[in-house]
């Protein structure tokens, strides 16, 4: 009969009590995991979308952020001033993306409309494709009826569009994730911006957005036309260094510049509030599950007084004691533990089927985390009543009733 | 080693509740040889398992001039120390059997053995079948009557082969038959491997089996 087997056979005595601890243990556990996993996970989700623009710069108005953008700001004038931009005595900018934000209920929630002209679409794909329907703006028609009234009346009258034209450009593309969660699927309508929108194409999951219009069509709706944009992505020529650029453009712009590569820590320092939140709330689920065990163990061995006593009578030193309280906390700890991870699998599991916008991204740091909280939770848990049993008097302990 | 296994002089002991003192044991002194059966007899609440437990090194002494296990001084032991030594010479047998509820009769046998740092090499099916309770190894003590769990704890006693046995009121719980068979047992065990028994009883008449009997009362023998 060794330690383990001994501590084992005590917390299996009370299998109802056992077992309730395992399954608190648990499910406190797989809430810490899936939290962590949850927000992290979105987090990340976004930041890779974000990164697979054909972009190394990101500039948009000072006193936005490139988390919070949702405004337009900035004139199209802006955009010949990014082309010229020189380093060391050589042109450093390839080309700019104008890109105007808005936001769009769909799915269930509110997404991120990005609004790009047709010409711009490769940069945003970052080698995914479409899966099905087509882009919006078939052929750009709209993008060329819009420009053929600049050029007639010499500068852009919006009461000149034609309705059928603009009603024809309302569309949008999203990608697989959305459509799944929405069931929706190409020449399914949508109303968008008090508009109705025909979902026209479904791209693969992973391009920057999840919901794509045209350029023209949002700026004509939204700024009667007018040519501004909420951020550009400013592509370089190779060799040419991004912080550089990004230094001159700011003092020339008198803009915010960030690199793109920047993004997932920009994203983070956004969130900053929320990640503490998090891990507040997850040290208090730690906090918990730890005091749980404690009275669980606690109560084991304030009724086993009297087999403590037995076992001192027999020779066990205090420290056998001790171990054997340990290892029956790691037991309920460890077994909580385990439940706990495979728990959050099923959440997971679930979440993907009812919420698969969600990301839950079961990194092996969070299982990895999660065992050295059960460890450590486990054994401070022990640490008093350990003591305590330790500590007892044999002859007191055998009298105990 | 020495041909005295229990040597206790002027052992003082009270019981401390917060400020309440009561003495117990009033200067006892008593001196087991070797392979000896002692009863010490005496009504409830005398001090018998007070003694018992002082000279089963589990409870320790207000005062005392000496006590030695088979040769070994006790007084002055750390806690560990005392352990240590309880482990190797002693070994118990109590009124309620003191048996571990969660494991089998073969665990808790094994338990023991695993304590004092002996092999298990079947010991404990051996100690079992010797009191008649081989059939029962795999049974929890909550499975079987109170006669077979006290041949269990005399069992476990038996495999562990202490030099000096304490039993408190063995027989206390058990109806003639069965404390007839336990003090058998006994009996067995300090003939066929000379230990050396210290029992405490209150029914005189058990008190017939030993080689010597010594009365108690209020915290001290009598002449």
């Amino acid at each position: 009969m060794r330690t383990r087997s001994l501590a084992l056979a005590n917390v299996l005595h009370r299998p109802l009590r056992a077992g309730v601890a395992v399954l608190f243990v648990g499910v406190l556990t797989a809430q810490m995991i899936t939290a962590l996993a949850l927000s992290h996970g979105t987090l990340n989700e976004v930041a890779e979308r974000f990164q697979s623009v054909d972009a190394e710069l990101v500039v948009l108005p000072r006193q936005e952020n490139v988390i919070f953008t949702a405004g337009a700001a900035f004139s199209d004038k802006y955009i010949p001033l990014i082309r010229s931009v020189e380093v060391g005595a050589r042109p450093a900018v390839d080309h700019v993306i104008p890109v105007l934000f808005d936001v769009a209920k769909l799915g269930g929630q509110q997404q991120r409309l990005f609004a790009v002209s047709r010409r711009d679409i490769p940069a945003f794909l970052g080698g995914r494709k479409l899966v099905e329907g087509r882009w919006f703006d078939d052929q750009g028609r709209f993008e060329q009826h819009v420009a053929s009234l600049s050029e007639s009346a010499g500068r852009y009258d919006p009461d000149r569009v034609d309705p059928a034209e603009l009603a024809r450009a309302c569309e949008l593309v999203i990608d697989t994730r959305l459509a799944r969660v929405g069931g929706y699927k190409p020449r399914d309508e949508v109303d968008v911006l008090g508009r109705r929108f025909t979902i026209v194409g479904i791209v693969e999951a992973g391009v920057a957005g999840r919901v794509f219009c045209s350029l023209a069509a949002l700026r004509h709706i939204k700024m009667g036309g007018a040519d501004w944009s909420s951020t550009y992505f400013v592509k370089l020529h190779d060799s040419v260094s991004a912080e550089q650029t990004a230094d001159v453009l700011a003092a020339r712009l008198g803009a915010r510049v960030e690199l793109k590569s920047d993004y997932s820590k920009l994203l983070r320092e956004g969130f900053a509030q929320v990640f503490a939140y998090m891990m507040g709330i997850s040290g208090l689920l730690i906090f918990g599950w730890v005091v749980f065990v404690f009275l669980i163990i606690y109560t084991m061995v304030l009724e086993r007084t009297r087999e403590i006593g037995i076992l001192k009578a027999l020779g066990a030193t205090r420290f056998f004691i001790l171990r054997q309280t340990a290892y029956e906390a790691l037991i309920i700890a460890g077994s909580g533990t385990v439940l706990g991870m495979a728990l959050s699998f099923a959440v997971r599991w679930a979440a993907d089927r009812l919420f698969p916008l969600l990301t839950i991204d079961l990194e092996p740091r969070w299982f990895a985390l999660a065992l050295g909280i059960g460890l450590v939770g486990g054994v401070l848990s022990a640490a008093y009543p350990g003591w305590r049993a330790a500590r007892c008097d044999p002859a007191h302990a055998l009298s105990y009733e | 080693m020495t041909d005295v296994m229990l040597n206790a002089i002027d052992i003082h002991y009270s019981y401390r509740e917060g400020s309440v003192v009561t003495p117990v044991l009033h200067g006892i002194d008593l001196r087991v040889r070797q392979g000896e059966f002692v009863v010490i007899a005496g009504p409830s609440g005398c001090g018998k398992s007070t003694l018992l437990h002082v000279v089963g090194l589990m409870a320790r002494p207000d005062r005392a001039q000496e006590l030695t296990i088979d040769g070994q001084a006790a007084l002055g032991l750390s806690d560990a120390a005392r352990t240590r030594l309880r482990c190797r010479k002693i070994g118990f047998v109590f009124q309620r059997f003191n048996l571990l509820p969660v494991i089998s009769a073969r665990e808790n046998i094994n338990l023991a053995l695993r304590l004092k740092g002996e092999s298990l090499d079947g010991q404990a099916e051996r100690a079992l079948d010797s009191v008649g309770l081989a059939e029962l190894a795999a049974k929890k003590p909550g499975q079987m009557s109170i006669g077979q769990q006290q041949r269990v704890a005399i069992a476990r006693a038996l495999a562990c082969r202490p030099p000096l046995l304490l039993a408190d009121e063995p027989t206390g719980n058990l109806d003639s038959a069965n404390s007839l068979r336990v003090l058998d047992l006994l009996k067995q065990l300090q003939h066929q491997q000379g230990q050396t028994v210290v029992m405490i009883t209150h029914n005189e008449m058990i008190a017939d089996c030993a080689d010597r009997v010594i009365r108690m009362r209020d915290g001290r023998f009598e002449d």
